[in-house]
C-alpha cells in the first residue's frame, strides 16, 4: 500500500469535470484507489464518481491518496499528478 | 366564443439578447411520478434487476448520442458534462445500491431508483460549497433518465413547433442538448442565472433567453401566445394584439431574412465602393454559417465563450486547438480573436465580492493585465495557432495608450520566448477595441500603436451615453443614432485613415440595414456581425450608393438630437431606396410614453 498527501489546487475543486477525469484515470489501474480527507471526516472510492463528488473537496482541501494493489505505484502517481496539475485548468 | 385573457407580465433576467413572439412549449423537467409496487416473490426481484440493467444500457446509449451531439454543436468544452453523466450512470456503487434496495425491500426498480436518488440528493444538498452543491442537478438528470429508460423510453421530448418558446422551471443540461434548436425561438425559465448552462448555450446560439421568472411555468400552458424580450428581461403571457404587433415589428427588424447562399465575389455598393462583411462567432454551431453566408473571415471571436462555466479557463493547449480551428474556418480572410473580456458580471469566483459597478470595474484588458498568467497563456496559444492560419488579436476595452503598450510588451516577450524555445509561431496583428469614450478621443494616438481598430458599438453607446442597456427604466436613452455616437464613429474612422490602419465595426449597429447606411456614409468599409444577418446586409449594401450615404451621414451629424437623426434617416432612406427600406426596417417614430 502506498499513499501521498496533497492539496486540491484547482479553484472549483473536485467538480463534475475534474471528478470525471479523476475517475477515468483511476479506473485504468487494477489497484484499489481511495481519497481521504486528512481530517478523517470522509473518504471516497476514486473509481466511483458519486463517491468522489460526495467528498465535496473544494479548493484547499487536504487529501490523502491511497493505492493498494499490483500497480499501486503507477496508480498513485497518475492520480496525484492529475490533482497536483489542477486538472489542467488554468487560472488556478 | 373565447374570452380574451388579460396580459400577464414577468420581469426576469435577460441572459441572451433578442426579442421573440411565439407559442409556449412547456418542458417538464420535474421528477416523473413513480409508484411503489411490492413484489410477490424472489423471482420478481431478479426480473426487476434485469430491467434495471437493460435501462442502464439504454440510458447509456442515449447519453453517448447526446455527448456526441453536444460536442459537435456546442464544443468539447460544453460536452464534458455528459462524460460525468455517463460515469454516474455506470457507477458500480449506484447500481449495487439500487439492486440491493430492490432485493431487500422487494420493490419495483423505479421505486428503488427513486429512493436511492433521493438519498443521494439529500446528502448533496448538505454540501457547503455552492458550486459543488449545484451539481446535484447532474445526479437528478441521470436519475430521471434512468427512470424514463425503465419504461423503455427516451425522456419525453416534444418536437418543437416552428415558433416554440421553451418554458421550463429549469433546464437540465441534457435537456438543452436534446432540444432541436432550429425551431426554438426563445427560452424562459423560472430558475437560473447568468452562469447557468441554459444561459451560456442560449447566448452561444443567439436565442433570446430570460431566466429567474419565478412562477411562469405554473401559469403558462403549451400553445399560449407569449412574448420574450430578453433585452429588457420581460416576458408577456397572452399578449394583446397591440402588444404583439409592436413586438412583431421589432422581431422583423431583428430577424435575419433568408437569402440565397452568399457569393464569394467582392461586395460593392451600387457606385462601386467595396464593403467587407465578416462574421462574429462564439460556438462551433455557428462556424458553418461563416462559409454558408459568404462571410469574409471572422471579424470577432469572443474568446470568453471558451469558458464553459464560471471560472475555469481552458489550458494553453486547449485554447490553441480552438484558435487553430477558428483560423481554419476563417480561411484566407483570417480571424480576429478578442482577448478574454472577463471580469464584472462574468467574474464568478475570480473575485471575493461583487463589484458595485462592474461595467466600470476590473474587466477585459484591465483584468488580463492584473492576471498576467492568463493573458500570457492566451497570447501564446494565439501565436502558436497562427503558424498555419491567419490570426489577429484585439485588446478589449482599451481606455489608454499605456494599456496597449503594456499588452504589446507582453506579446513581444511571449513571441521571443516561443521563438527562443524553437516553437513554430505565426505573425499576429494586434488591434484595439474602441468602445470607451477616452479611446475615441485619443484615437489618433492609439492608431500609432496598433495595427487596426475594432469599433464595438454596443459598449460604446453604453459608455458614451452613460446608459445601462439592461436597465428598462433608461431604455429610451440608449440611442445608437445619437449625434455623439455618430461624431465618435466619424472621429475614429478619420484617425484610423490618417494613420493608414483599417477599422472593423462590430456590434449590433452593423446588423441593421438602416444603421449600415449611416456607417457607410461615415466611411466605414469593414463590418462584422452574426453570420445569419449577412445576406440581409449584403442586399442593402449592393442596393445603395455610397455617395448618397455620405450625404445622409453629413446631414445626420448636423442634427442636434437622436430624434432628429432618426427622422432624417427615415425620410432619406425611405425616399432614396423605398424598395430596400419598408417602414419596419426603419427606426420607429418615437411616440409619447405608451404607458405599459
Amino acid at each position: 500500500m502506498v499513499e501521498q498527501h496533497l492539496v486540491v489546487r484547482n479553484r472549483l475543486g473536485l467538480h463534475a469535470r475534474a471528478a470525471a477525469r479523476l475517475v477515468r484515470t483511476a479506473s485504468n489501474y487494477r489497484s484499489v484507489v481511495r481519497l481521504e480527507r486528512v481530517d478523517g471526516s470522509a473518504s471516497a472510492d476514486a473509481k466511483s464518481i458519486l463517491s468522489v463528488l460526495m467528498l465535496a473537496a473544494t479548493c484547499g482541501t487536504e487529501l490523502r491518496v491511497i493505492a493498494d494493489g499490483s500497480d499501486e505505484r503507477e496508480a498513485l502517481d497518475a492520480v496525484c499528478a492529475m490533482i497536483n496539475d489542477g486538472f489542467g485548468e488554468e487560472g488556478v | 366564443m373565447t374570452v380574451r385573457r388579460p396580459e400577464l407580465r414577468w420581469r426576469g433576467q435577460g441572459v441572451a439578447e433578442g426579442v421573440a413572439v411565439g407559442r409556449v412549449l412547456r418542458l417538464h423537467d420535474g421528477a416523473p411520478n413513480v409508484y411503489r409496487a411490492v413484489l410477490d416473490k424472489a423471482a420478481d426481484s431478479a426480473r426487476e434487476i434485469r430491467r434495471l440493467r437493460a435501462a442502464v444500457r439504454l440510458a447509456r446509449r442515449q447519453l453517448l448520442d447526446i455527448k456526441e451531439r453536444a460536442s459537435h454543436e456546442f464544443g468539447a468544452d460544453h460536452a464534458y458534462i455528459f462524460d460525468a453523466h455517463l460515469l454516474i450512470l455506470e457507477d458500480r456503487k449506484l447500481f449495487e445500491e439500487i439492486a440491493d434496495h430492490i432485493q431487500r425491500e422487494q420493490v419495483n426498480a423505479e421505486w428503488a431508483v427513486k429512493v436511492v436518488a433521493d438519498r443521494l440528493l439529500a446528502i448533496y444538498a448538505e454540501i457547503k460549497d455552492e458550486y459543488l452543491r449545484a451539481r446535484g442537478a447532474d445526479i437528478e438528470d441521470v436519475m430521471q433518465r434512468l427512470i424514463a429508460a425503465l419504461s423503455g423510453k427516451r425522456r419525453h421530448r416534444p418536437q418543437p413547433a416552428e415558433d416554440a418558446v421553451v418554458v421550463a422551471e429549469d433546464l437540465l443540461p441534457s435537456a438543452m442538448a436534446e432540444l432541436d434548436f432550429k425551431h426554438v425561438r426563445a427560452i424562459a425559465t423560472d430558475a437560473g442565472g447568468w452562469t447557468s448552462h441554459t444561459a451560456i448555450i442560449a447566448r452561444g446560439l443567439g436565442i433570446p433567453a430570460v431566466v429567474g421568472l419565478r412562477d411562469l411555468f405554473r401559469r403558462a400552458r403549451t400553445g399560449d401566445c407569449v412574448v420574450v424580450d430578453a433585452s429588457k428581461g420581460t416576458v408577456i403571457l397572452h399578449p394583446s394584439p397591440a402588444t404583439i404587433a409592436g413586438y412583431r415589428a421589432a422581431e422583423a427588424k431583428a430577424r435575419p431574412i433568408v437569402a440565397p447562399e452568399g457569393g464569394r465575389e467582392p461586395l460593392r455598393t451600387a457606385d462601386g465602393v467595396e464593403i467587407i462583411l465578416r462574421a462574429n462567432v462564439e460556438l462551433p454551431a455557428e462556424y458553418e454559417g461563416v462559409r454558408r453566408y459568404g462571410a469574409r473571415g471572422i471579424g470577432l471571436y469572443r474568446s470568453e465563450f471558451l469558458l464553459s462555466h464560471r471560472g475555469v479557463v481552458p489550458s494553453e493547449d486547449e485554447q490553441c486547438a480552438v484558435y487553430q480551428e477558428i483560423a481554419r474556418i476563417a480561411g484566407a480572410d483570417g480571424a480576429t480573436i478578442r482577448l478574454f473580456d472577463l471580469g464584472g458580471d462574468k467574474l464568478g469566483p475570480f473575485s471575493d465580492e461583487a463589484e458595485r459597478n462592474p461595467a466600470l470595474g476590473l474587466r477585459a484588458i484591465r483584468f488580463s493585465l492584473r492576471r498576467e498568467d492568463l493573458l500570457r497563456a492566451q497570447v501564446r496559444a494565439i501565436l502558436r495557432a497562427a503558424k498555419n492560419g491567419r490570426l489577429s488579436l484585439v485588446l478589449p476595452m482599451i481606455s489608454d495608450v499605456a494599456e496597449v503598450r503594456r499588452a504589446r510588451r507582453i506579446i513581444d516577450e511571449e513571441r521571443a520566448r516561443l521563438e527562443g524555445a524553437g516553437c513554430e509561431i505565426g505573425p499576429v496583428r494586434v488591434g484595439a477595441m474602441i468602445e470607451v469614450p477616452s479611446a475615441v478621443l485619443t484615437a489618433d494616438l492609439l492608431a500609432r500603436e496598433v495595427d487596426f481598430f475594432s469599433l464595438g458599438t454596443n459598449d460604446l453607446v453604453q459608455y458614451l451615453l452613460a446608459v445601462d442597456r439592461s436597465n428598462d427604466e433608461v431604455a429610451d436613452w440608449f440611442r445608437s443614432l445619437h449625434p455623439a455616437v455618430l461624431l465618435s464613429i466619424d472621429h475614429t474612422v478619420r484617425a484610423a485613415r490618417a494613420a493608414g490602419i483599417p477599422v472593423n465595426v462590430c456590434g449590433e449597429m452593423a446588423a441593421s440595414p438602416a444603421y449600415m447606411v449611416v456607417l457607410i456614409g461615415l466611411g466605414v468599409a469593414e463590418v462584422s456581425m452574426n453570420p445569419s444577418y449577412i445576406p440581409r446586409i449584403r442586399r442593402t449594401v449592393a442596393g445603395i450608393e455610397a455617395r448618397r450615404a455620405q450625404e445622409i451621414a453629413a446631414e445626420c451629424m448636423r442634427c442636434a438630437t437622436a430624434d432628429e437623426v432618426e427622422d432624417l434617416v427615415r425620410q432619406r432612406l425611405g425616399g432614396w431606396w423605398p424598395h430596400l427600406f419598408p417602414p419596419e426596417l426603419l427606426p420607429a417614430p418615437r411616440e409619447p410614453e405608451a404607458g405599459s
